[in-house]
C-alpha cells in the first residue's frame, strides 16, 4: 500500500514542477512582451481574475476526481449571479442565500440523477445546462424580472484590494476555499471516498460506500464552488447576464486537466487544478497582449489544452 | 435472435411506433399536410439527423465525439463561403470536397485521440474549440452563399420533398450499410463493447477508431453542406455548435445507442431526429413560448438517457 502511495506522489509531484516551470516560462514571455505584467498591480489583477476560474475549476476537480464532469456549471455560476442580483433589493445576505438555495437545488438534481438513477455525467449536466438556459431565458421577462446589477457591497468586495497588492479579496476567498478544499480531498473521509469511487466504483460499493450519497455530495459540492465563483464574475463585471459565465466552462474543465487530474477519476490533486488556473490566466493575458481576434484566441486556446493534455499524458505514461 | 438483439428491436419498434404518433398529432395540427409540409419536415431534421449518425458511428465504436457540431459549424462556414457566387459544377465538385474536408478533419481528431492517449472527451472538448476558431476565422460574420442549382438539389424546389428525402436516406445507404457489413463494422462492434478484449482477438483498435471518427467527420460534413444548402448561409457561433453537439449525443442516444459502446445502429438516430424534432414543434403549436424549446430539448435528453439506462439495468439483471 505505502509503496503504491509513494509511486502516486512522486508522479503527482513531478508533474507539479514541470506545471510550475510552464507556469514561470509563460509568466517571463508574457513580461518579456508587455513589461508592465513584471509588477506588482499587474499580479494582483491576475490573481484576482484567475479566482473565479480557480473556484469552477476546484468544483470541476472533485467531480473529474469521481469519475464525473459539470457541463452546467457556467450556468449554475450565472444562475446564481443572476439570481443574487435580482434578489438584492431584499438584502444581500438573503440574496446570497437564494443563490446558495439554486446552486444546491440544480447540485442535488445532478447529484441525484448520476448518482441513484445512473445517468451519464456527461449528458446530464449538459442537458441540464439547456434547460438552465431555457429557465433563465424565460425567467428574464418572466419571474427573474427585476434588478440585473449585483449588490454594491459585492461589487465593491470583487473588485477591492485585501490589505495590500498583489492581494485583492477574490484571490483571499479563492486561497481560503481552496484551502479548505486540499483539506477535504485530502485529509477527510468524504475526501478518500471521493477518489476511492473514481477509482473504482464497483469496489467502492462492495466495500461498503454509499456512492450515491458521496456523488451527491460531489455534485452539491461543486454546484457551491461555482456559484462563489459565479457570484465574483458577477461583482467583477457589474451586471449580470445569463452568458455571463459561460467563457469559463471549457476553461474550468481545461485548468483541471491541465493540472493532471484524470478525467476517468481517482487520480490527481487540487494543488495540479489551482497551476493550470494560474497558467491558463496568464496565457490568456498573453492573447490580450499580442492583441489577437477571438477566432485566433479560440485556436491557440484549443491547441495549447490538447498539447498540455498530450504532454502530461506522455510525461505519466514514461513515469 | 438472442434476448439483446430482442431487447434492441423492442426498443426501435417503440421508436418508429412514437414517430408515428407523434408526427400524426403535428399533422392533426396543421391546417393541410401535402408536400410542402413534408419538406417543411424534412428540412427540419435533416442537419440534425446526419450529425446524430456521424455521433452514433463514434458512440457505437464506444467513444465521443463533443467537437462533432464545431465540425458541421466549421465545414458550414466553409462552404458557404466559398460556394458564393460560384457556377453550379464548380459548386458541385466542392459540395463534394468540403465533404471530404470533413472526413479528414474526423481522420485526424481519431488519430489525435489514439496516439495521445488522453480521454476523447477532453481531446474532442479541445478540437471543439479549435474549430470554432478557425470557423471564426474563415467567416468573421454571418453570411456566405451557394449556388442556386446545387441548393435546389439539396433542399428541393417548393414544394419537391425528394432531394432532402435523397440526402437523409442515401448516405444511410451507401456508408452505414457498406460499413456494418464490413470488417471495420465488426471491429467497430467489437472496441465498442470491449476494447481490450478486441485489441487481444486480434482486431487493430487505433485504426477503427480513427475510421470511425473519419466515418463520424464525413456526416459532419455532409451535415454542414446539407446546412448551407438549407439556409443559403453560415453562422460561425459556439453556441450553435454546442446545441448541435447536444442534438446529435440526444438523437444517437434516443435511438438506441448505447453510450456505453457497442450497441446500436443508424436508422434508430435517424427517426429519433424526428422526435426532437416533432416534441417542441407540438409545444409550440399550443402557444408555448418558443424559448421553452430549449428547457424541452434538455430536459427530453435528460429523460431519454435515464430510461435508456434504467432499461439497459433491467436487461443486465435479466
Amino acid at each position: 500500500m505505502s509503496t503504491i502511495k509513494n509511486f502516486a506522489t512522486a508522479k503527482v509531484s513531478k508533474s507539479i514542477w514541470a506545471l510550475f516551470g510552464i507556469l514561470i516560462g509563460l509568466f517571463l514571455l508574457t513580461s518579456f512582451i508587455d513589461p508592465y505584467f513584471f509588477s506588482i498591480p499587474a499580479i494582483g489583477v491576475t490573481f484576482a481574475l484567475a479566482a473565479p476560474l480557480g473556484l469552477l475549476a476546484a468544483g470541476q476537480t472533485i467531480c473529474m476526481l469521481t469519475g464525473g464532469i459539470d457541463l452546467s456549471l457556467a450556468m449554475i455560476a450565472a444562475g446564481a449571479a443572476f439570481i443574487v442580483s435580482v434578489k438584492s433589493p431584499s438584502g444581500t445576505l438573503t440574496a446570497l442565500l437564494w443563490g446558495a438555495f439554486f446552486c444546491i437545488l440544480v447540485g442535488s438534481i445532478n447529484g441525484l440523477a448520476v448518482g441513484l438513477f445512473g445517468m451519464n455525467p456527461l449528458i446530464m449536466t449538459l442537458g441540464m445546462n439547456a434547460v438552465l438556459i431555457g429557465v433563465f431565458t424565460v425567467g428574464v421577462t418572466t419571474f427573474l424580472k427585476g434588478s440585473s446589477s449585483m449588490p454594491e457591497i459585492l461589487v465593491a468586495a470583487s473588485n477591492a484590494t485585501f490589505l495590500f497588492d498583489p492581494f485583492s479579496w477574490p484571490l483571499v476567498i479563492w486561497a481560503v476555499i481552496g484551502g479548505m478544499l486540499l483539506l477535504l480531498l485530502n485529509k477527510t473521509g468524504l475526501g478518500r471516498l471521493i477518489y476511492a469511487i473514481g477509482d473504482n466504483a464497483q469496489a467502492a460499493r462492495l466495500a461498503g460506500v454509499k456512492v450515491w450519497q458521496v456523488q451527491l455530495a460531489t455534485y452539491v459540492i461543486c454546484a457551491l464552488l461555482g456559484g462563489i465563483g459565479g457570484v465574483i464574475i458577477g461583482g467583477q463585471s457589474g451586471a449580470v447576464a445569463i452568458s455571463l459565465a459561460n467563457p469559463f466552462l471549457l476553461p474550468s474543465v481545461a485548468a483541471v486537466v491541465i493540472g493532471g487530474t484524470s478525467i476517468m477519476g481517482g487520480f490527481g490533486n487540487y494543488t495540479g487544478t489551482i497551476l493550470g488556473t494560474l497558467i491558463l490566466t496568464v496565457l490568456s493575458y498573453l492573447l490580450a497582449t499580442i492583441n489577437s481576434s477571438e477566432a485566433v484566441k479560440q485556436i491557440i486556446y484549443g491547441a495549447i489544452i490538447l498539447i498540455l493534455a498530450w504532454t502530461y499524458s506522455k510525461i505519466s505514461q514514461n513515469s | 435472435m438472442n434476448l439483446v438483439q430482442a431487447r434492441r428491436q423492442s426498443w426501435n419498434i417503440g421508436i418508429v411506433f412514437l414517430v408515428f404518433i407523434l408526427g400524426f398529432w403535428r399533422i392533426n395540427q396543421l391546417p393541410q399536410f401535402g408536400a410542402y409540409e413534408a419538406r417543411t419536415f424534412i428540412l427540419g431534421i435533416l442537419p440534425i439527423a446526419l450529425l446524430s449518425m456521424g455521433q452514433a458511428v463514434i458512440i457505437i465504436g464506444g467513444g465521443i465525439n463533443l467537437a462533432i457540431g464545431a465540425e458541421a459549424v466549421l465545414i458550414n462556414c466553409l462552404s458557404a463561403k466559398y460556394m458564393a457566387g460560384t457556377s453550379f459544377t464548380t459548386s458541385v465538385l466542392l459540395t463534394v470536397f468540403f465533404i471530404a474536408i470533413g472526413g479528414v478533419i474526423g481522420a485526424i481528431t481519431g488519430w489525435i485521440v489514439s496516439a495521445s492517449g488522453i480521454a476523447d472527451i477532453v481531446v474532442t472538448l479541445a478540437t471543439s474549440f479549435l474549430l470554432v476558431g478557425i470557423a471564426m476565422f474563415v467567416m468573421p460574420q454571418p453570411g456566405g452563399g451557394i449556388n442556386q442549382g446545387v441548393a435546389d438539389l439539396i433542399g428541393g424546389k417548393d414544394p419537391n420533398f425528394i432531394p432532402p428525402l435523397f440526402w437523409l436516406i442515401v448516405p444511410l445507404l451507401i456508408i452505414w450499410i457498406p460499413l456494418y457489413r464490413s470488417r471495420t463494422g465488426i471491429s467497430m462492434y467489437a472496441i465498442g463493447s470491449n476494447k481490450d478484449a478486441a485489441f487481444l482477438s486480434g482486431v487493430n483498435v487505433n485504426l477503427t477508431r480513427i475510421k470511425l471518427y473519419a466515418v463520424g467527420g464525413l456526416f459532419a460534413g455532409l451535415s454542414g453542406v446539407v446546412l448551407t444548402g438549407i439556409t443559403l448561409s453560415a453562422s460561425p457561433f459556439a453556441s450553435i455548435s454546442n446545441t448541435a453537439t447536444l442534438n446529435a449525443v440526444a438523437g444517437a442516444v434516443l435511438g438506441g445507442v448505447s453510450l456505453a459502446g457497442g450497441v446500436g445502429g443508424l436508422a434508430g438516430p435517424a427517426m429519433a431526429a424526428l422526435i426532437l424534432y416533432f416534441i417542441p414543434n407540438i409545444l409550440l403549436a399550443y402557444g408555448i413560448d418558443p424559448a421553452y424549446s430549449q428547457i424541452i430539448t434538455g430536459a427530453l435528453t435528460i429523460f431519454v438517457v435515464l430510461v435508456g439506462g434504467l432499461l439497459r439495468k433491467r436487461t443486465e439483471k435479466n
